[in-house]
């Protein structure tokens, strides 16, 4: 038993042997998923058909797309202004405008406007307070 | 300490009070995700101003779940379920405003106890705690873990969960100003220049909590919002405090059972005002009146998810370990500071520890005084619609991922992914508690075995280092046993 308990960690390895444990456990508990819930697992396809039938596509999709394309503009629009915030400025205030629009149940005039005024007001604010008062980076 | 007592620290503790109740007034908003968009404003405020914002908008979102509870029926937050069993059947009854105001002294009953024992328990915790080796620090994560899975809905997946936080945790390189070597794992070819340091807790909590929700929301097509015709106080029946009367075991067992509940680590608010509402129930005289609108039952659901509050900084100022979601954000509040919480913390920052403890207290009165004089308006905030507001929050999240490390894109994509990751978990079932909590501990396990294996050189050490590894493992033990007798007679009950 003394010797079998015995380990000895080498420095140059010792970023491998807890995730490598950790991986092994993952994979047993996995395994044991797999197992138990086996039927379930063959039936994830209708499942997952049911969530895709169910969501509401536009304002899913919508929201994840808009989220990829204002991720994707603020450093490069940035960029042009370094240092100045005005990349998260210019790309939050239509971002927040559009999200908002696609969200929305009704997309009137009467319902469009206040949309409109918190999209230009929320991040002005936001992009006022956080560069000015509170000397945060910002894109 | 009472030079840290300014007109600004309590006009941020009001102050988030205030939000925090707005957010936890709206369904599918909670107190989490406002800590969560608050916390980049706090990396200006330094550690106790920011805390006390923080620590208003916990204790005014757990509470803030009563308002639509009581009016709609719908919970505010996971934590005021129960809340909706006997109060919207009073509010239906015309006596909204008597249950609401039944609901805020509850919550405000349940604040205080629970920050009592916060006062009385953590620093005996914790002066316990520094004695312990690296060896009783791994079974304490260990213990956490177990408890956690033992308590979740299933404890393979809970389990598996949190073991998934400790892997994705480790992506990155193992820290030699915690005693690694310094070497890369985890990380895939082509992207070690981003996952160097591995995924940032913020971000990461800020996909999981902002995020997800959203796209959760988004994904059910955004729920109409309710119009002020909706919204029905009443003024039936008046309330009086002497309602309160041959309440006051209720209130007690209610406000211990969900300190308790938020002492035990990845349990949430929900299991904390169950578990108090069942208690109740069984315990009435007059069970059946529960479910029908029955006051007590308003105040054990409220004394219990409140009670919450304390309970879950308990096992964080102690030991280092969240309590639930929310405090598991703190961690975020601390670490932007430079400051490790854990069992030292309270004797090296006894000037912080009691900011905490004050900042608590007056969350808990100022939530009590706006939501009792002001109960009206913020029966409105229901109305707010969540189209304008997401966007506004999202817009939010890209503030405090993207300033976290000064500037850094990858921190926003980091957002994105974790958005991701928890609304897909929601639908393979995976418990984002657990995760959470895994994600946290993960890198402090990974020193505090590989350390102890350094150190004796020997596996059996876990098992014969001291008394307290034996009582841990008794401890574990006991929670994986508990939580199969649990789960085979939820089968059972199930099948029959």
């Amino acid at each position: 038993m003394g010797t079998f308990t015995r380990v000895t960690i080498d420095f140059d390895t010792s970023h491998l042997l807890f995730p490598t444990i950790v991986s092994g456990v993952l994979a047993l508990l996995g395994l044991a998923i797999l197992i138990r819930d086996r039927r379930r697992i063959a039936g994830s396809a209708a499942y997952w058909r049911g969530v895709l039938a169910r969501m509401d596509k536009m304002r899913f999709l919508g929201t994840l797309g808009l989220t990829l394309v204002y991720f994707s503009l603020m450093v490069p629009i940035g960029d042009f202004w370094p240092n100045t915030g005005l990349g998260f400025l210019i790309c939050s205030v239509p971002f927040v405008f559009a999200t908002g629009s696609l969200l929305s149940h009704d997309r009137d005039l009467k319902s469009l406007l206040p949309i409109a005024a918190i999209s230009l007001t929320g991040p002005t604010f936001v992009w006022w307070l956080f560069t000015y008062p509170l000397f945060l980076t910002l894109p | 300490m009472f030079e840290l007592v300014t007109p600004l620290f309590l006009s941020l503790i009001v102050g988030g009070t205030l939000v925090g109740i707005i957010f936890g007034a709206i369904p599918g908003m909670t107190a989490t995700m406002a800590v969560a968009i608050c916390l980049p404003i706090t990396y200006s405020l330094g550690l106790e101003n920011g805390l006390a914002l923080l620590l208003g908008l916990y204790v005014g979102g757990i509470s803030g779940g009563l308002v639509p509870a009581i009016l709609l029926g719908i919970p505010g937050t996971p934590s005021s379920i129960t809340t909706t069993f006997d109060g919207y059947p009073m509010s239906k009854k015309g006596e909204g405003e008597k249950a609401l105001r039944i609901g805020i002294c509850a919550s405000l009953v349940g604040g205080l106890i629970s920050l009592l024992i916060l006062f009385l328990f953590a620093p005996t915790l914790a002066d316990f705690a520094i004695k312990f080796s690296y060896v009783e620090k791994f079974l304490i994560i260990f213990f956490a873990l177990t408890v956690m899975a033992a308590l979740s809905s299933d404890m393979l997946i809970g389990i598996f969960s949190g073991i998934l936080g400790i892997f994705v945790s480790l992506i990155g390189t193992y820290d030699i100003s915690k005693g690694g070597n310094g070497e890369l794992r985890l990380v895939p070819e082509g992207t070690e220049y981003w996952l160097e340091g591995g995924f940032s807790l913020l971000p990461v909590l800020i996909g999981l909590f902002g995020l997800a929700a959203i796209l959760e929301q988004a994904e059910i097509g955004m729920p109409k919002g309710h119009g002020i015709k909706d919204i029905k106080v009443g003024k039936k029946s008046t309330f009086s405090i002497g309602i309160f009367k041959g309440q006051l075991i209720n209130l007690l067992r209610s406000s211990g059972i969900g300190t308790f509940v938020g002492i035990l680590p990845g349990v949430g608010g929900s299991a904390a005002s169950i578990l108090a509402y069942s208690n109740a129930k069984t315990f009435s005289r007059n069970p059946e009146r529960f479910g029908e609108g029955e006051p007590a039952g308003i105040m054990a659901s409220e004394a219990g998810n409140n009670g919450l509050t304390g309970g879950a900084l308990v096992p964080l100022l102690s030991l280092g370990i969240p309590g639930d979601s929310t405090t598991a954000l703190l961690i975020g509040a601390f670490t932007l500071q430079g400051i490790q919480v854990g069992p030292l913390f309270i004797g090296n920052n006894p000037d912080t520890w009691n900011a905490m403890i004050f900042a608590m207290l007056v969350a808990n009165l100022a939530m009590f005084a706006m939501m009792y004089v002001a109960i009206r308006y913020f029966a409105l905030v229901v109305t707010i619609p969540k189209h304008i507001l997401f966007p506004v929050i999202l817009m939010m999240c890209v503030i405090g991922a993207y300033t976290i490390n000064y500037g850094i894109m990858f921190d926003v994509w980091t957002l994105l992914i974790f958005g991701l990751f928890g609304w897909l978990a929601t639908k393979l079932r995976l418990e984002v508690a657990p995760f959470i909590i895994g994600f946290i501990l993960g890198p402090s396990a990974e020193v505090y075995f590989v350390k102890s294996l350094e150190s004796f050189g020997d596996v059996t050490i876990f098992f014969t280092k001291s008394w307290i590894a034996v009582v841990l493992w008794v401890l574990i033990a006991a929670s994986i046993a508990g939580s199969i007798i649990l789960s085979k007679k939820h089968g059972e009950a199930t099948d029959t």
